[in-house]
């Protein structure tokens, strides 16, 4: 392809368009206006004829930028697919024709929106570059995976099986984890087909650990590596280049490259000697994690207890203890398997210590969700485990066994229950490592003073120190940030491999408390987005959620201020600062939201096909009337991801939109630079709307501070407006959902209040 | 129409619901060649019916989006709606599929300008929201349907409307002479994500959903809570079209019980808990009462319980509703013990929600190749299922988070036999 | 059966659960019982129960010997199996309140004068008799248990029903001097003697 831009422009006259527009009109526009260097129309430019003839224009004119004036970008992708163009929409269709009412009294205001759409489409794609690779980065069909658990060891062998290889670093002398300690396990399976519903009926019973198996697996596959007692010690690069420092206890270091990183650092039991109330500091009340062990020790004889070694006869479950509560000291969740692991132990006493020993478990809400969990339940049951809705207030011991306290629900009493022992099903704390964000958070919605001062307490005290588990030598921290309560799960509902940085991803408990079965299940899903990510690092796209671009952040070096701000802002941690101080992008690591370009107050940040200028541009182009015509202009930025897609729907379902607003769609709010809003202040826009999505603690934004940015950001932009003279109504931000469909076309009818209230802008020449 | 370019490197993903689109997402974008068959018009599922997730009270349209986008702009996936699989032969690396293709009566020329819809008369109960509002017989299924085209309702066939349609259409996107046809091809994986459907509720026969119009289950509930649904969001009777502020919720409709659903359905419980918070949100003075058997908010969901809990507005009663019978106004009155000290009562309300359980969508005998299902009709993971693997509900019931992290994983598993085929494994 | 009466019973122990188990009629379902209270709610005498079915289950769990066996709470079964049909766990409700009753009767445990308790006893008698339940006679002998003038009281205030009875000829006065009878009743009482004495073997291997 020549270096030349040469630009085509394509009308489609279908769905209404030519009958409502004066298509001569937008063809004049495009190419006097928008300087196209041909402009050709078609009566469905999405049909077959109309693609051939763009493709046409491409192959044989030597097309390379061409301006698409048809329905919304959302629409037709398939049709409009031009990956070796630079490509923009106007979108003429759900943004004019069925945004706006039919009748003469409209057409005029109509007919300017669709022929600034246009102009902002040239303008767009004047100033856009086609995307390539940088090629950073090439196929590294290695993945490195943290923790030698369940999770850890599924997870290689899992990304083994599809030809991948796997290092595996655990910290301690075996592979195995927890789970290889267990005495069984609970089973995964519901009864088979066909099962019926008696006494008598065989159910899902604790199956032998089979951990051994697995870890014999691994041992046995040659495209596994198990570096046993050692830890990661130093992770760098990006996806598709990660290299990190594997040290043994011995101090030995091995340095590798990894396409891609799974950390799958398990769990620890709750420390539920801090809670005296439930008596663990006695001999004969042990948590679950201790009952395995008693359990493995008597191999397939009676459970003895730990005070005088006699045979167990009667025990009860305290479940959830220091668990599921508000209270002080407590994990304000529960393990979600404990009341499965209770029923597998107490059935371990009815087979080892006989049908006769007593097992009683002492719950609240009963949790044994799915099939396989409500059979284990019934199972329980059949072997007359007793079930007691309880609270349990305390344990207590005066020598041997132990005296359980607790409220029966049911039958309304306080009871006294003495026992040969008592066990506590006690939770699951996630093995993460020091959340690069847990500061930040904790102050965030004080004041700026507020702020400060608590950042030198912060900095005075000698905060705990949680070991690092990735030592990632990011600007932004050392480990994977956390969701909630140490978790380093998602935080989007849909995408459970969502993570903030690019190219890591975490599995097992240390996301979510969970069993065997679904660490199993979730370690294969990470082996998967462990792959994808390397394939993608090798091709030079971007993953989730702007899967497949080809673009990538670049800065202009010369005019680099080194502010940092960049570095500071990415909300994935992906750019460093190099030797000299200035920004280090790390392609792969990035997701292009453009948060780093928004960001920059001396605009060197750009992407080949979303730059300051490609919207920039777009919102100069837009004609402003003069004072007089009374005709207001409002520039509403919106999010694509959410926003966009809601004015969408609502013109799709017959929503007015005002004909004073020209929307630009953006990556992310986060991408909003504050050189746009001046600039349409100074040409004399008389409003300007930032629709982004939800932000705070359950927010939605996909790029995760690209709504809290443009809104912090905005903040200090009413300085701005008033040194201009400008009233600071004229330029809000809104969360916007993409269900808000009646209301994001009335929170720009709402700016049309404002803007009638106090006066069009005096900046309009 | 449909080109279906496959080879045995093809992965097949039965279903196009969040679980299914997820599979072929993760399969395509890792470049393996996927065929997606859906037997709706369109992608999305059961998902797309719903308002709000748990626990972020987020809406579902959003991620959507983000995948109907991936599912445009991807070549590697073949999208084939209106299609069902009846017959699977042949073994890991080898399948033969044979898919039927039920007529849709428009083509890909569909621009969904929307001219056919307003010239037919014929009306039809609208499937999207169960049934609680009319839809045209040439209609598109919803505002943000993947593949964005309409479809005739095959009843309007052979009438004036059908005609009528087709004239106005100026794309000639419409082509009544489309008959339902089979075709085969090859691939080498399959995954089976055919997900779930609302247990029948008016087989649970004392609670009266078949007779009485302020029964209704939680998925119709959804629907109405959305400002798109049947009601524009409003939560009303069904029987005068009052404010609904005084509403039931009853857990366990048909699961865990013999008589329907053996298994715990997992997501009633939080959907309840997240549908509490429509009824809060619309009206200050809503009252809402749940009856449950146990609350199932699991692990880090429980937060969520406590806070619905704390509500002064929220009450919940450990007990299984006997039955419920409705007063001369229509009000129902639910009947039971609370079983929490033993407490009989006779509770009236303006609306009471059945939370239904999940059931799988195929049943057994509907599978077209042999496979290892449990008791509850789910699939187990076996040995025996050669190269087929489920995802999602079709596995168990499970939430979008689980269901979609199962989907991520069952993915995977479709690769290695593929990959095993591409002897790609070195 | 007299140790029985005075079995120590721990509380919260499975010591009754398994006595239940082990005597009672379907005993061995109450372990499956998931406190839904489906069974409380669906019961039509339910306002009469002193403890309502789940909460006996939950009684016998919790090792309440006593309260149980002299509850006069499963005496109020009238058997219309609405409990069993809408059980999520199948269990035998009906079978189970009639066996705790017996068993308790067995006992010697079961309240006095308990109503249900008399008119069973009664009516067994009567029918053993001819092999047919007499009408008049049953309704006499259940009118005046208490006692010459409340037997007075009963039958009047029972009058407009005893009419219709006969009327509908399903009571015959003629009855007051014998009454129907089965054809074989020796033949009756043989097999009733043999079905006792199978259900005392039963009970004593249970032991």
């Amino acid at each position: 392809m020549s270096d030349e831009k040469k630009f085509a422009a394509f009308i489609c006259t279908g769905c209404g368009i030519g009958d409502r527009l004066d298509v001569k009109q937008l063809e004049m526009t495009a190419t006097r206006d928008g300087k196209m260097q041909s402009c050709q129309t078609h009566e469905m430019l999405c049909s077959k004829e109309g693609v051939a003839m763009i493709q046409n224009a491409i192959d044989n004119d030597g097309a390379n930028h061409i301006m698409i004036a048809a329905c919304s970008r959302r629409a037709k992708v398939e049709a409009f697919h031009f990956p070796t163009v630079a490509m923009s929409r106007a979108n003429l269709r759900e943004g004019v024709i069925w945004a706006r009412p039919e009748g003469d009294e409209h057409q005029e205001t109509t007919q300017e929106m669709a022929d600034d759409y246009i102009r902002m489409a040239c303008a767009e794609v004047r100033f856009m570059e086609v995307p390539e690779p940088s090629g950073e980065q090439g196929e590294v069909k290695n993945i490195l995976i943290v923790g030698g658990g369940v999770s850890g060891m599924t997870a290689a062998l899992e990304a083994a099986a599809a030809g991948f290889h796997c290092h595996i670093v655990e910290k301690e002398g075996q592979l195995g984890g927890w789970a290889a300690k267990w005495h069984k396990r609970i089973p995964f399976r519901a009864a088979p087909e066909g099962t019926p519903n008696s006494l008598t009926a065989h159910l899902p019973e604790p199956v032998d650990n089979d951990v051994a198996e697995l870890i014999a697996q691994v041992e046995a596959n040659d495209k596994i590596t198990v570096h046993l007692n050692a830890r990661v010690t130093r992770t760098s690069g990006a996806p598709g280049r990660f290299s990190a420092d594997i040290t043994t206890e011995s101090g030995q270091t091995v340095t590798e490259n990894y396409g891609a990183i799974i950390q799958a650092s398990g769990w620890k039991p709750f420390d539920i000697d801090s809670l005296p109330e439930y008596g663990h500091q006695h001999p004969d009340v042990v948590t679950n994690v201790e009952l395995e062990e008693l359990a493995r020790q008597a191999g397939d004889g009676p459970i003895k207890r730990p005070s005088d070694g006699k045979e167990v006869k009667s025990v009860a479950f305290v479940q959830n203890a220091g668990q599921a509560a508000d209270k002080e000291g407590y994990l304000p969740y529960h393990s979600g398997i404990g009341d499965l692991v209770s029923i597998k132990q107490a059935l371990y006493f009815k087979a080892q210590n006989g049908e006769d020993c007593d097992t009683t478990i002492l719950y609240n809400n009963l949790r044994t969700p799915g099939a396989a969990g409500e059979d284990f339940y019934r199972s329980g049951q059949q072997k007359m485990v007793i079930f007691t809705k309880g609270e349990v207030n305390e344990v207590t011991s005066g020598g041997n066994g132990a005296t359980v306290k607790f409220k029966d629900k049911i039958l309304d009493e306080d009871v006294e229950l003495a026992v040969d022992l008592v066990v506590l099903d006690i939770g699951m704390v996630p093995n993460s490592g020091p959340d690069p964000y847990a500061a930040n958070e904790s102050i965030e919605d004080m004041s700026d003073e507020d702020q400060q001062a608590a950042k030198e307490e912060m900095a005075s005290e000698t905060a705990v120190t949680v070991e690092s588990i990735l030592n990632l030598d990011y600007r932004q921290g050392t480990d994977l940030p956390q969701l909630k309560w140490g978790f380093t799960d998602s935080h989007f509902i849909c995408f459970p491999y969502e993570t903030r940085r690019t190219g890591i991803y975490a599995c097992g408990p240390v996301r979510r408390p969970m069993d065997i079965k679904q660490a199993q299940d979730d370690a294969t899903g990470a082996a998967m987005k462990a792959i994808q990510a390397a394939v993608h690092a090798a091709s030079g796209e971007a993953v989730h959620p702007r899967v497949g671009d080809l673009s990538y952040p670049r800065f202009r070096k010369e005019g680099c201020t080194q502010c940092k701000r960049c570095t500071v802002e990415c909300p994935f941690g992906a750019i460093n600062e190099d030797e000299e101080r200035y920004p280090q992008f790390n392609e792969s690591r990035c997701r292009r939201c453009g948060t780093c370009m928004g960001a920059c107050p001396v605009r060197v940040i750009s992407f080949a096909n979303y730059s300051i200028d490609t919207v920039g541009q777009q919102l100069k182009n837009v004609e402003i009337p003069d004072e007089f015509e009374e005709k207001p202009r409002i520039l509403v930025l919106a999010c694509e991801n959410d926003a966009y897609p809601a004015l969408d729907q609502a013109a799709m379902s017959g929503q007015e939109i005002s004909p004073w607003a020209r929307v630009i769609p953006v990556r992310c709010l986060g991408s909003v630079s504050l050189s746009w809003i001046t600039d349409s202040m100074n040409s004399g826009y008389d409003g300007v709307i930032m629709m982004g999505c939800k932000r705070g603690d359950d927010y939605q934004c996909h790029f995760v501070r690209g709504s809290t940015m443009a809104a912090e950001r905005m903040r200090k932009v009413g300085d701005t407006l008033q040194t201009l003279n400008l009233e600071p109504d004229r330029v809000v931000v809104h969360e916007v959902a993409i269900t808000d469909i009646e209301r994001a076309p009335r929170l720009i009818k709402e700016m049309e209040e404002v803007i009638e209230r106090v006066g069009l802008s005096p900046f309009k020449f | 129409m449909t080109e279906v370019v496959a080879t045995n490197e093809t992965i097949l993903v039965v279903g196009g619901g969040i679980s299914g689109m997820t599979a072929a997402l993760e399969a395509a974008e890792t470049g393996k060649r996927v065929v997606l068959v859906e037997k709706r018009p369109f992608l999305g599922g059961r998902v797309s019916q719903l308002y709000k997730y748990f626990p972020k009270l987020c809406h579902p349209t959003c991620g959507q989006e983000i995948n109907q986008r991936r599912i445009k702009m991807n070549p590697n996936i073949t999208v084939l709606t209106m299609a069902e699989v009846t017959g699977l032969e042949g073994e890991p690396g080898a399948y033969t599929a044979t898919v039927k293709l039920t007529p849709r009566y428009v083509n890909d020329n569909c621009t969904a300008c929307g001219e056919c819809a307003k010239v037919v008369e014929a009306e039809f109960d609208n499937e999207f929201d169960y049934g609680m509002s009319k839809r045209k017989g040439a209609y598109l299924p919803h505002v943000m349907a993947h593949p964005m085209q309409y479809v005739l309702d095959p009843r309007i066939i052979g009438t004036d409307d059908a005609q009528k349609a087709k004239e106005a259409c100026k794309y000639d996107a419409i082509d009544l002479d489309m008959e339902e046809r089979e075709i085969q091809f090859p691939c080498g994986a399959v995954i089976w994500a055919t997900g779930w459907k609302p247990y029948d509720a008016a087989k649970i026969q004392p609670y009266g959903y078949d007779r009485f119009e302020n029964v209704i289950t939680n998925v119709e509930f959804e629907r109405m809570a959305d400002p798109k649904g049947p009601t524009g969001g409003k939560i009303i009777r069904p029987s005068d079209g009052k404010e609904a502020k005084n509403i039931a919720f009853i857990q366990c409709a048909g699961s865990r019980d013999r008589n329907h659903l053996f298994h715990c359905s997992r997501i009633c419980c939080m959907a309840s808990l997240k549908q509490t918070h429509y009824v809060v949100d619309a009206y200050e003075d809503a009252q809402v009462t749940i009856y449950y058997i146990d609350i199932r908010a699991i692990d880090r969901f429980e937060d969520f319980y406590q806070n619905v809990r704390a509500m002064d507005n929220v009450s919940f009663v450990k007990s299984k509703v006997a039955n419920i019978i409705t007063d001369k106004d229509g009000n129902p009155i639910c009947r039971g013990v609370d079983t929490e000290g033993y407490h009989r009562y006779e509770n009236t309300h303006d609306l009471v929600v059945l939370a239904t359980g999940m059931e799988p969508s195929v049943s057994k005998s509907d599978f077209p190749v042999d496979i290892v299902i449990n008791r509850e009709g789910f699939i187990e993971p076996d040995p025996a299922n050669g190269g087929v693997f489920a995802a999602g509900s079709a596995s168990d019931a499970l939430d979008v988070n689980r269901a979609v992290q199962h989907a991520t994983g069952a993915a995977l598993k479709a690769i290695q036999v593929v990959n095993r085929v591409a002897g790609a494994e070195g | 059966m007299s140790d029985m009466n005075t079995a120590m019973v721990e509380k919260y122990r499975n010591d009754f659960l398994k006595e239940v188990e082990a005597n009672v009629e379907e005993g061995h379902w109450v372990k499956m019982c998931m406190q839904c209270g489906v069974c409380s709610g669906s019961c039509p005498l339910g306002p009469h129960w002193a403890h309502p079915p789940q909460e006996i289950f939950m009684m016998i769990r919790a090792g309440k010997r006593d309260e149980v066996l002299s509850s006069d709470s499963m005496w109020m079964c009238t058997s219309c199996y609405n409990c069993i049909v809408r059980c999520p766990r199948e269990l035998p409700i009906t079978h189970i309140m009639h066996g705790l009753a017996t068993y308790a009767k067995r006992l010697g445990l079961a309240p006095k004068n308990q109503p249900t308790s008399q008119f069973s006893e009664i009516f067994w008698n009567n029918m053993m008799k001819r092999g047919r339940v007499n009408e008049l006679k049953l309704g006499l002998s259940l009118y005046f248990k208490d006692g010459f003038s409340q037997g007075i009281k009963n039958a009047l205030a029972n009058q407009k029903l005893g009419m219709n009875m006969m009327k509908a000829k399903r009571m015959s006065p003629a009855e007051f001097f014998g009454g129907h009878g089965v054809k074989d009743i020796s033949g009756l009482q043989k097999m009733i003697k043999k079905a006792e004495e199978i259900e005392l073997a039963k009970l004593n291997a249970n032991k």
